[in-house]
C-alpha cells in the first residue's frame, strides 16, 4: 500500500455508459439526483456529440484516443477481415492509435483504468487496467496480472449476465446492484495501490438497464419505474463516494477541480427497429444464395450493397471484396443513389433518417479506407439493425432503448467549450496533466 | 504457409525500407521464409543501368514484380520496398502476383524535406538531381491499398503493428505468441453477449 503524494495534480474521470444528457437534466430537475444537481449548478454540464456509429465499440476508442474512427480504425463491434466476407470481432489490438493513457505514460504519469469498454484483452498500460465490456475472462482483463487474485477475492464481476437478464429483470436488478458494489470495492482497493495521476472508472450497468427497460425509466406509470429510479440513486451514491474519496483532505476552493463525468452516447426510447438488409433486398441491391441466410457471406456474387450493425452500408466493390461486383465509378454512382433512396424512407409519414454520410464527410485519417461506404444516422426512436434473416422492414423486439449520437453528457468544474465532442476529452485530460 | 508479396510504395524517405526490414525480422522469427527487395539495392544489380525516365522506372518495377511473383509462387514472403510511383505498373504487379498486399507509406512532402536522411530532397530542390519523385517527377498514390501508414505521424512501432495485424487478419501470417485474438469459444460468448444487447 502506498500513500498518495499530497498536492499532486490528479484527474478522476467517471464514465456512465449510455446515460443521456437529457436524463441527467431530468434527474436533476425532479430531485432524483440531488448531488449531481448541485454539481450541475456549480459546474459545466454539457451535451456532447460522439463519433458514428454511436455505439460503445466506437465511442470509447474515440474517447481513449481523442481520434475519430478514420484514425483509430474501429467502426463497430464487428468488421470485415481485409479482402474477405468473414467477420472479425474487433478488440483492443485493433486500435490503431495511442491512447491518452499511453501518452501520459510517456510523461511518466500513471493511470488506473477500471471497467473500460473496448480494452479487452487487456494489454499493459502505464499503470493498471481492468477491461470492461466485451471482456469475458477476468484473467485476460487485468494488467498487471498480479491484480487478478485480489479481484477474484472481491468476487469482481465484469458485466451482468446479459442473456439471463434480458428476460429476467429481477435478476438484472440483482446483478446491477452486485456490479455496482464490486466496482465500488475495486475503486477503493486500487485507490492507493499506485501513485496515480489519472483514475477512471466506467459504469456500464446504466446502458444495460436502458436497453432492457428504458420505457420504465421514462414512464412513471411503468411497474418497474421506481426500481429503475432507485438504481440511478445508487449510481449517484457511487459517484458521491468517488467524489468524497477524491476530495478528501483537500480545501474547499479545490472542490470539483480535476473531477470529470461523461457518457459515451445518449439513449432514447425505441419506436421501431428498421432492418437495413431487408430493405436492400427489397430494393434488389442484395440477394442471398440460401434462404434464410445466416451471414453476409451467404449473399450472391452480384449483390451490390449490404449492411453491418448498426448503421453501416458497404458497397460490393471489386477493390475491397474478393468477388466484388462494382468498379469505383459504379460504386460512386450507387452511393449517391442509395443516399437519396434511404433519406426518403418513412414510417407512417415520418422520415426515419436524419442523415446519410459518406466516409469523407465524417472521418479522416489513414483508416478511412476501411470505413463503410455509407454511415446512416437515424432520427431518435428508429433503431437501425442489420440482421440478415429479417424479411420485414420494420419491427419491434423486447429491447426498449436505443443509442443516440447527440445526447451524451460531460461534466467538469469548468469548460470553455460550449459544444463538446467525445474526441475533445483526451486533449482536455492531457492539457490538465501537462 | 503460402507465400505473398508485401509491396511498400511511397516517396523517397517515407520509411519503406525501414518498415520492410522490421517486418522481415518479425516474419523470420515466426518461421517464415522472407526476401526483401529494396529498390536502392535492386538498382545496383538486377536493374543496373536503368535510369529514372518513366519507361526505365516501369521496367524496374516490372522486374521487381516478376521476382516477387516467383518468390510468392515458391512459398516465400516477398517484401518489395520501392518508390514505385506509377499506379498502372503497381496494379499490373498485383494482377500478376495475386497474393499481393500494398502498403502505402504516406508522408507529407514537407515532413520528408525536413527528414531527408540522404540529403536527396535538398539536392533535387537545388536542381542538382533530376527526375526526383515528389519534386519534379510525379507520384501516383494508391487508391485502394490494403494498408496506409502515415509515417510522418505514427511511430515505427505503430506502423509495424498495423501491418502485422492486417496480415494476421488476412490469414497471410500466423498469429504471434503475444497475439491477443479471441479463441473460438470466447468469440461465441462475445457474439452471444452482443446479440443479447441487440448490437448484432
Amino acid at each position: 500500500m502506498l500513500w498518495l503524494k499530497k498536492g499532486k495534480k490528479r484527474i478522476f474521470a467517471l464514465g456512465l455508459d449510455g446515460v443521456p444528457f437529457t436524463l441527467v437534466k431530468k434527474f436533476c430537475a425532479d430531485g432524483t439526483w440531488k448531488f449531481i444537481d448541485r454539481l450541475a449548478r456549480s459546474g459545466a454540464l454539457r451535451q456532447m456529440e460522439v463519433t458514428l456509429p454511436e455505439i460503445s465499440a466506437v465511442s470509447w476508442p474515440s474517447f481513449m484516443t481523442g481520434k475519430n474512427p478514420g484514425e483509430h480504425g474501429i467502426y463497430g463491434f464487428t468488421d470485415f477481415k481485409p479482402q474477405s466476407y468473414e467477420l472479425h470481432y474487433t478488440n483492443f489490438q485493433d486500435l490503431k492509435t495511442e491512447t491518452f493513457w499511453e501518452k501520459l505514460g510517456q510523461k511518466k504519469k500513471l493511470c488506473v483504468v477500471l471497467n473500460q469498454p473496448g480494452t479487452y484483452p487487456a494489454r499493459p498500460i502505464p499503470g493498471i487496467l481492468v477491461s470492461g465490456f466485451v471482456a469475458i475472462e477476468i484473467a485476460k482483463a487485468v494488467q498487471p496480472l498480479r491484480y487478478l487474485a485480489p479481484l477474484r477475492r472481491m468476487n469482481y464481476q465484469i458485466d451482468i449476465d446479459t442473456h439471463r437478464c434480458r428476460s429476467d429483470h429481477n435478476q438484472m436488478f440483482r446483478e446491477l446492484e452486485h456490479t455496482l458494489k464490486v466496482r465500488q470495492a475495486a475503486v477503493e482497493f486500487f485507490w492507493d495501490e499506485i501513485d496515480w495521476d489519472f483514475f477512471e472508472v466506467v459504469k456500464t450497468g446504466t446502458d444495460r438497464l436502458q436497453h432492457y427497460l428504458f420505457d420504465a425509466v421514462e414512464d412513471e406509470s411503468h411497474p418497474r419505474h421506481l426500481q429503475t429510479v432507485s438504481y440511478y440513486q445508487k449510481v449517484e451514491d457511487f459517484i458521491r463516494s468517488c467524489w468524497e474519496l477524491f476530495f478528501k483532505g483537500r480545501s474547499a476552493d479545490q472542490e470539483g477541480e480535476g473531477f470529470f463525468m461523461l457518457s459515451d452516447h445518449g439513449f432514447c426510447l425505441t419506436r421501431r427497429e428498421f432492418y437495413l438488409n431487408a430493405w436492400l433486398q427489397k430494393n434488389r441491391y442484395l440477394e442471398f444464395e440460401k434462404n434464410p441466410p445466416e451471414e453476409i457471406k451467404d449473399m450472391k456474387k452480384n449483390s451490390r450493397a449490404f449492411a453491418l450493425d448498426p448503421s453501416r452500408i458497404y458497397l460490393h466493390r471489386k477493390s475491397r471484396f474478393p468477388h466484388g461486383f462494382l468498379n469505383d465509378s459504379q460504386a460512386g454512382q450507387l452511393r449517391e443513389e442509395l443516399k437519396q433512396k434511404l433519406l426518403a424512407i418513412e414510417w407512417e409519414g415520418e422520415k426515419i433518417l436524419q442523415a446519410v454520410y459518406f466516409p469523407e464527410e465524417i472521418y479522416s485519417g489513414p483508416e478511412i479506407q476501411r470505413a463503410p461506404d455509407l454511415i446512416l444516422l437515424s432520427r431518435h426512436g428508429f433503431d437501425l439493425k442489420a440482421s440478415v434473416n429479417k424479411t420485414e422492414l420494420f419491427g419491434n423486439s423486447d429491447l426498449k432503448g436505443m443509442h443516440t449520437f447527440d445526447d451524451a453528457f460531460f461534466w467538469a468544474r469548468e469548460s470553455d467549450r460550449e459544444k463538446l465532442h467525445i474526441t475533445h476529452l483526451a486533449e482536455i485530460f492531457l492539457k490538465q496533466l501537462s | 504457409m503460402k507465400g505473398f508479396t508485401l509491396w511498400f510504395t511511397g516517396l523517397s524517405g517515407s520509411g519503406k525500407s525501414t518498415l520492410a526490414h522490421r517486418i522481415e525480422e518479425i516474419l523470420l522469427e515466426r518461421g517464415m521464409k522472407v526476401e526483401v527487395l529494396d529498390g536502392d539495392v535492386v538498382r545496383q544489380n538486377l536493374s543496373k543501368g536503368l535510369g529514372f525516365s518513366k519507361e526505365d522506372r516501369d521496367i524496374n518495377i516490372r522486374r521487381i514484380g516478376w521476382v516477387c511473383h516467383i518468390l510468392t509462387r515458391n512459398q516465400v514472403v516477398a517484401i518489395a520496398a520501392a518508390i514505385s510511383p506509377y499506379k498502372a505498373v503497381r496494379d499490373e504487379n498485383r494482377r500478376l502476383i495475386g497474393r499481393f498486399v500494398e502498403v502505402y507509406c504516406k508522408a507529407s512532402i514537407d515532413a520528408l524535406k525536413k527528414r531527408d536522411p540522404k540529403g536527396l530532397y535538398e539536392k533535387a530542390l537545388r536542381g542538382e538531381l533530376k527526375n526526383f519523385t515528389g519534386v519534379d517527377d510525379p507520384y501516383e498514390p494508391p487508391e485502394h491499398p490494403e494498408i496506409v501508414v502515415e509515417t510522418d505521424k505514427e511511430s515505427i512501432d505503430e506502423s509495424v503493428n498495423k501491418i502485422i495485424r492486417t496480415l494476421e487478419l488476412m490469414g497471410y501470417i500466423p498469429a504471434g505468441e503475444s497475439s491477443e485474438d479471441y479463441s473460438a469459444e470466447e468469440e461465441e460468448k462475445i457474439k452471444k453477449r452482443l446479440k443479447d444487447l441487440g448490437y448484432i
